[in-house]
């Protein structure tokens, strides 16, 4: 199988072949050959051996690929068929941007209104989630085309909040 | 002198676990309360008596004094323990149980009045010859009248809640245009937090430590110090990695802030547990915060660097006992360090990371400890404080504490929540953490380098797990046909297969 794979904005071709033996295989990344020996050891770890090297792996599947905790460290990897990803879209820079709600919670104040013009960082609603009070900021400068929202409703994580334009 | 026979926790979470685990040692029955989000929480598997007080919103049932005294009175609690947050200091509910005749563990009602509002608080401390952080020594209700307060103190200026504690209703305000949002934004969450949206100004101090002494007082006139806890690594104003000793407290210092410490505590006519937070200038000049009138989240360091057990200490000072050692029995061995483990995710500023816990598996080994309220599977619920674990490491020194602490985060593992382990990972590592060079102002000033890129090496083995897990799920799929629902891995696959669907 052949993936392209995405850790924090690095996009690599991972080619994954199985054997010879069980629990090996060779994995190449961008063409680097590495052979590792994985066993699972649960149903979100692997034990991995790779030229010596032993690491516990635990793993989550997470839409896209999968959440990959190292010894404490957090790393998300987005996976795509190298078959199916070719082509793919990377989200259109510059078009509209949708600010979503990151948790679920309650809207205690909307800061801004539709057609006004908002800076980069700029407040565009309070949230309350597990007892603190959250703003959502503006991930860019632009003008609010939509804030579909009121305040003391509720909303769960990804409802859109405002989108810019 | 009488010995309880059952308490009533007031609490939820990692805490109400923690004196459950006290009452157990004491042979004293644990009455768990808990909410309808509650009833599969790890507090109530670990009661021996547990009962419903409402809906999830805490107003509706941890915030219910009428409720919860309702379940004292049907369990036959002898006493309450109110933990940390909720009504822990809340001088109604004290009041409320000591006129239903149920000991409340912590101090006298009128106490928690005269110390939980700050601005008296502060007032005490002058008149007890404590040195205060300037400021205004009584709540401002007028946006004027915090106007010119601040002009007089001179910026940069704290909003502070009267009512307030756990850093909410908090605000640095460093800029005189951003006051009056800034003190919009403290009011309201200070409502919504204590009911009580009064505010108070302090002077902010220029890279201030955060240092507290825990005190002990029994009900026979015997009030002693349990030494400092640092409390410097703060974000959004709330604690996140404390230790004891501080790094900073020379043993000078210490013998004075234990004694300013005594002194205002005995003034107060203080009982039980308590902590008085100090800030501590660059120059090593103390002044004196607040007083927190119950127990603290970061209580385990003190225990682990005293031997004592401050939960037990708590119930049996309620019981009417007296402390069983004087100042000079008391020493500090080693060094302790604890983490708060929070549903957070450090990356979008710390944002609440609610949901099912998918996989954990908590460090164990020599000189840790992981006071856990949470479980494999189970749910951390969006209505109440992310608190999830207090993982705590001992060491001989400062050194050994915190590489135990590393090793300790490196094995604690959770998935489903994004936790701020390993945020910890990154402060722990940090050449100015390590050095013990740290204020309040650490995780703000490098931010940046403690949510940096990862390396190269571990890149490679993400992709290298990521894309092996992904083909050995697809081979498991197709060598099985259909998947069962619910199944998320090869592994789950070959049980279902193994064992068949659940009877």
């Amino acid at each position: 199988m052949i993936y392209e794979a995405t850790v924090d904005g690095h996009t690599v071709r991972a080619e994954v072949r199985a054997g010879p033996g069980e629990g090996r295989y060779t994995v190449r990344i961008d063409g680097r050959p590495l052979e590792v020996d994985v066993r699972d050891a649960g149903p979100h770890t692997m034990s991995v051996i790779a030229c010596g090297h032993a690491q516990e792996v635990f793993l989550e599947p997470r839409e896209g690929g999968y959440r990959v905790l190292l010894r404490g460290r957090v790393l998300d990897v987005g996976l795509v068929e190298a078959a199916r990803g070719a082509g793919t879209a990377r989200g259109a820079a510059g078009g509209p941007a949708r600010v979503q709600a990151p948790m679920p919670g309650k809207l205690v104040r909307v800061l801004v209104r539709a057609g006004q013009d908002v800076g980069a960082g700029q407040g565009l609603v309070v949230m309350e989630a597990m007892k603190m009070e959250n703003e959502i900021r503006a991930p860019r400068a632009g003008r609010v085309k939509e804030a579909p929202v009121q305040e003391g409703q509720a909303v769960e994580t990804g409802a859109l909040l405002v989108l810019l334009e | 002198m009488s010995s309880f026979r059952r308490i009533l926790i007031a609490n939820r979470g990692e805490i109400a676990v923690r004196i459950a685990r006290a009452c157990r040692e004491l042979d004293i029955a644990s009455v768990a309360v808990y909410s309808e989000a509650d009833r599969a929480a790890l507090h109530v598997r670990m009661a021996d008596e547990a009962f419903a007080i409402g809906p999830a919103p805490s107003r509706e049932s941890y915030l219910r004094i009428d409720r919860i005294l309702e379940v004292a009175r049907r369990s036959g609690a002898d006493a309450v323990h109110p933990g940390y947050g909720f009504l822990a200091e809340n001088a109604a509910f004290a009041r409320a149980c000591e006129e239903a005749g149920i000991v409340f563990i912590g101090p006298r009602s009128e106490t928690i009045a005269l110390m939980g509002e700050k601005t008296s608080a502060r007032r005490l401390a002058v008149e007890a010859g404590v040195p205060v952080v300037p400021g205004t020594l009584a709540p401002l209700d007028d946006l004027e009248l915090l106007r010119g307060e601040a002009e007089r103190i001179g910026l940069p200026v704290m909003i502070k809640a009267a009512a307030g504690g756990g850093g909410k209703g908090l605000r640095l305000v460093h800029d005189a245009s951003l006051l009056a949002a800034a003190a919009e934004r403290a009011r309201s969450e200070a409502l919504s937090a204590f009911g009580d949206g009064r505010l108070y100004l302090e002077k902010a101090l220029l890279r201030p430590h955060h240092i507290e002494i825990q005190v002990l007082a029994d009900h026979h006139g015997h009030t002693v110090h349990v030494f400092e806890r640092e409390c410097s690594i703060q974000r959004r104003h709330q604690k996140v990695i404390e230790e004891s000793p501080s790094p900073f407290v020379a043993p000078e210092l210490r013998e004075h802030m234990g004694a300013l410490a005594v002194a205002l505590a005995e003034r107060a006519g203080y009982r039980n547990a308590g902590t008085l937070e100090f800030l501590v200038d660059a120059a090593g000049h103390p002044y004196f915060l607040e007083m927190n009138t119950r127990l603290q989240v970061e209580h385990p360091v003190t225990e682990m660097v005293t031997g004592l057990d401050l939960v037990k200490l708590q119930i049996r000072i309620a019981q009417g006992e007296p402390l069983p050692f004087a100042q000079a029995d008391l020493r500090q061995r080693g060094h302790a360090v604890e983490c708060r483990v929070y549903a957070e995710d450090p990356a979008q500023g710390f944002l609440p990371s609610p949901g099912r816990i998918v996989a954990l598996r908590p460090p164990a080994g020599p000189g840790l400890r992981d006071d856990s309220g949470v479980y494999e599977g189970g749910e951390v619920p969006i209505h109440y404080d992310p608190l999830i674990s207090k993982l705590v490491a001992w060491g001989t020194d400062r050194a050994e504490a915190l590489a135990r602490m590393r090793r300790a985060v490196s094995e604690y593992a959770v998935l489903g929540i994004t936790t701020t382990l390993p945020f910890f990972e990154r402060v722990l590592r940090h050449p100015a953490f390590v050095a013990g060079d740290i204020d309040t102002g650490f995780i703000e000033r490098h931010l940046g380098e403690l949510c940096a890129a990862p390396s190269d090496e571990d890149r490679d083995m993400a992709v290298v797990a990521a894309a092996v897990r992904a083909l050995r799920d697809r081979q498991s799929a197709r060598a099985q046909g259909p998947v069962p629902a619910g199944a998320t891995s090869a592994w789950r696959a070959r049980v279902w297969r193994d064992l068949g669907p659940a009877r």
